[in-house]
């Protein structure tokens, strides 16, 4: 493979004299135990509305098109903002105070990256120092993991093989079908703890594999300086290690994905690493893989040091829901009953934040396996019991009753009683069906594929032992499957619905970086590209244009982990435009609705929680765009907004850097092409 | 002055006239339902793996229809989500469908959000479909 490799770069100078603590964000989460937390309060309630943009980054040109899906959170150390961006997914630096590009460098992989899994810009990068040597370290969407130096943006060389390691090699496994086309990727920052780097692993979506064979999303761990793989972790075990028999017939040998696609977090003290490992192959359909499948949808607490495993906790048997654990596992040192307990918060799709003692893996509160529905799917194996915690309470709708459905009229919840008639409906754990035309044409669930808390995950204040989480609260997926075609798979079921045929499903991230082919444009279009028919038959899952679930659509919950109690719970996102001036609802008085979706994530201060909404609006207070909130962090009120040209799409981050307090942001979507927006206070007397 | 005045206030009545012409929205019947079919055809081939059957939503691509959807667009034009289709849509090769696939790709979702058709098709120059505004409510 050919590999064309570009750097621009230009000197960095950058002075420490200003550094204080707590003013840098060293890693995605702002630390490594993912808090997205930071001590400031020079923009707080009195003053936060106020901020005015310091200087935007547009994305437009770092790749051969425009990306919409701009999803990173930068970095900031001693002055330098560095990030993923652009369609090519590039690393970049740029100057914190004025934006200004530092360097960039992008890798062109060819077939390669055009075959990769996931591409765009991904989510981050990781940055590491050892007091002298400072470097940024991004994987490409090709999975090749990438060392540059910090100041330049040049590749190190002597890391890996010119300054690249490639993460098909050396896996405890030949990625088939071949290292050009083979399936596996990772879209996430890679985290740098004690001079050890972290990847894990993403593969396609799930709901319609192309086999129930696949490669395995294993966890490395490489030395920093030199690239060199210190350690790897199975997340499906191998034959005479812990879990390989809750595979049975066999399965853990031909059965892939579980990878750690989301971030990962380290107690370096400790010398622990928790990994958030996704759905092994098949959202929908275990049939292939008979057994609870560990270490699928498990939190897994490794050694930094040797990759060993300590402890682990299913969430989910036998996956079925496509839960993953989708976020960052959150470090928080609690007192309970006047116990001090070093724990791990984990948000999760399902809306559940489990919570463990982060030594000893011991559940800080009991969390009792409880009984679930068996499916009736031929062939499925199903786990009698999940494991469900007694504190703290689910956040967020992860079931669907009646009492979920539109209710702003009684003439609504009756249309809408009518539209799921014939879908199956229940708690959490209600299994997927084998989809019938007459009924059930799916289970209807909330808190499965899209959460919930999806990869943005929580963020957590040290101070007050307070976990602060977003949650999409009416992202409904309906569930359902259809015995698959030979030509689309060789399991025997993936996801489809009654009269459709079975298609294949794809994500945002395929076929879509700079690297994918544009073809020239041909007369009357190529067309046929994938054969006719419609992919889930789930048409008119809206009442009269209104969501089909009730208000809140979102919410953000303080949960207190001292307690396991939720503090406060308020609605995020101003109320949609089409709800507001929906005919059907005039005269009524609607309170706020918050917004669906469900990538938003939150950031702490000294006072404040920050979230930008995930939809534009356009209201008497304001034009066309999306609010950046802040809410006063005791007590969830809203204290002040400033506007966006377009949603948040990545989580905010905050600085100190020069006297001056910043929040960075990655806004996309709809019309608007990706863009970092940096916020400050004006200067004194402007 | 006299008949300067009369000139000026003669000019302002046509433009006031031409931008009533051009001010239109997805309520005045901005496309035909035989287009709507035709982008139904396309919409199944190249738009439901990601988007879901009738653009409802996928796993992770948004839903075309419904509230989330149209407060997205509300106060841009047909053009701005034309354009956003040439440049992204499919997203594995945006160069595959034409500009008439396109267009009649909008005029399907434009049906499927309850806009009325009319007697006129949808332009395929983004120009002029940026004089239709987008607006949830009539």
């Amino acid at each position: 493979m050919q590999l064309d490799r570009f750097a621009i770069g230009l000197a960095c100078v950058v002075s420490a004299a200003f550094a204080q603590p707590g003013a840098d964000w060293p890693t995605y989460g702002g630390d490594l135990a993912s808090s997205k937390y930071r001590p400031l309060d020079q923009i707080n309630a009195a003053n936060f509305s106020q901020l005015e943009i310091a200087w935007r980054f547009k994305t437009d040109n770092i790749g051969n098109r425009p990306e919409y899906k701009l999803e990173g959170t930068p970095l900031m150390v001693k002055g330098v903002v560095y990030a993923t961006a652009g369609s090519r997914r590039a690393a970049i630096a740029l100057d914190a105070a004025t934006g200004e590009l530092l360097w960039v460098h992008g890798e062109h992989e060819g077939e390669r990256g055009a075959a990769a899994p996931r591409q765009l810009s991904g989510r981050g990068l990781a940055y590491w120092s050892d007091g002298k040597e400072e470097r940024i370290l991004y994987v490409t969407p090709g999975y090749r993991l990438i060392a540059l130096d910090a100041k330049t943006g040049a590749l190190v060389s002597t890391f890996g093989q010119g300054g690249a390691v490639d993460l098909k090699l050396d896996d405890d496994q030949t990625i088939e079908p071949d290292l050009t086309t083979g399936e596996i990727g990772f879209q996430g920052a890679p985290v740098v703890a004690r001079d050890t780097v972290i990847v894990g692993a993403a593969f396609r979506e799930g709901m319609t594999p192309k086999s129930m064979r696949n490669n395995k999303g294993y966890v490395r761990g490489f030395d920093v300086r030199t690239g060199k793989r210190l350690w790897i972790f199975h997340t499906i075990p191998l034959k005479n290690e812990l879990g390989y028999d809750t595979w049975e017939n066999g399965s853990a040998e031909y059965t892939g994905n579980t990878g750690v696609w989301t971030q990962i977090s380290v107690d370096e003290q400790l010398g622990l690493v928790y990994l958030p490992v996704e759905s092994p192959t098949g959202d929908y359909y275990g049939g292939h893989r008979p057994g609870a499948n560990l270490f699928g949808e498990t939190l897994v607490c490794v050694d930094l040091k040797t990759g060993q495993r300590k402890w682990h906790f299913q969430l989910v048997h036998h996956p079925l829901w496509d839960m993953d654990i989708s976020s960052a596992p959150l470090l928080a040192d609690i007192t309970v009953n006047g116990r001090a307990i070093k724990a791990v918060a984990q948000p999760t799709k399902q809306g559940i934040l489990y919570v463990f003692d982060r030594v000893t893996g011991k559940p800080v509160w009991p969390i009792e396996e409880k009984k679930v529905e068996r499916g009736s799917v031929p062939g499925e194996w199903y786990s009698p019991t999940q494991p469900i915690p007694s504190k703290p309470p689910a956040y967020a709708r992860n079931g669907v009753s009646i009492d979920d459905l539109i209710d702003f009229t009684p003439a609504l919840r009756d249309q809408a009683r009518t539209q799921i008639a014939r879908y199956k409906i229940g708690p959490v754990f209600t299994p997927p069906v084998e989809s019938q035309a007459a009924g059930p044409i799916a289970t209807l669930t909330l808190g499965t594929a899209s959460g919930g808390t999806n990869w943005p995950g929580g963020s957590y204040d040290p101070e007050t032992h307070t976990v602060y989480v977003y949650a999409c609260n009416s992202c409904v997926t309906p569930i359902s499957l259809l015995p698959a075609p030979k030509d689309i798979s060789d399991m025997r079921y993936v996801a489809g619905a009654a009269g459709q045929p079975v298609r294949m499903r794809t994500g945002p991230g395929e076929n879509t970086g700079a690297d994918s082919p544009l073809p020239a444009r041909t007369p009357g279009g190529r067309g046929g590209a994938a054969a006719g028919g419609g992919g889930s038959g789930f048409g008119g899952l809206s009442v009269q244009g209104l969501p089909l679930i009730k208000p809140p659509y979102s919410t953000i919950s303080a949960i207190k982990l001292d307690t396991g109690e939720i503090a406060w719970q308020i609605p995020h996102g101003e109320t949609p435009d089409a709800i507001r001036n929906h005919a059907a609802l005039n005269g009524l008085a609607i309170p706020r609705t918050g917004q669906s979706g469900y990538n938003i994530g939150t950031l702490i201060t000294k006072t404040l929680l920050i979230a930008g909404d995930g939809q534009v609006t356009t209201t008497d207070a304001h034009p066309r765009g999306a609010m950046l909130r802040a809410y006063d962090k005791a007590s969830g009120k809203e204290v002040g907004s400033v506007w966006m040209p377009a949603p948040q799409s990545g989580s905010p981050m905050t600085y100190m850097w020069r006297g001056k307090q910043y929040i960075v942001i990655a806004v996309s979507g709809g019309a608007y092409s990706g863009e970092y927006i940096a916020f400050r206070l004006p200067d004194e007397g402007r | 002055m006299g008949r300067y005045r009369t000139w000026v206030s003669a000019a302002l009545v046509c433009a006031a006239a031409a931008l009533a012409q051009t001010s239109r929205s997805v309520w005045d019947g901005a496309f035909t339902e035989d287009q709507a079919r035709r982008g139904g055809s396309v919409a199944e081939k190249e738009c439901v793996n990601c988007h879901g059957a009738a653009l409802s939503g996928g796993e992770e691509a948004p839903a075309l229809e419904g509230a989330g959807f149209l407060s997205n667009w509300n106060g841009l034009t047909v053009g701005d989500l034309f354009d956003r289709i040439r440049k992204s849509m499919p997203q594995d090769d945006p160069t595959r469908l034409t500009r008439q696939q396109d267009a009649d790709v909008l005029a399907y979702i434009l049906s499927l959000n309850r806009f009325p058709a009319g007697k006129t098709e949808l332009s395929t120059q983004s120009e002029v479909l940026k004089q239709i505004k987008i607006e949830p409510a009539k």
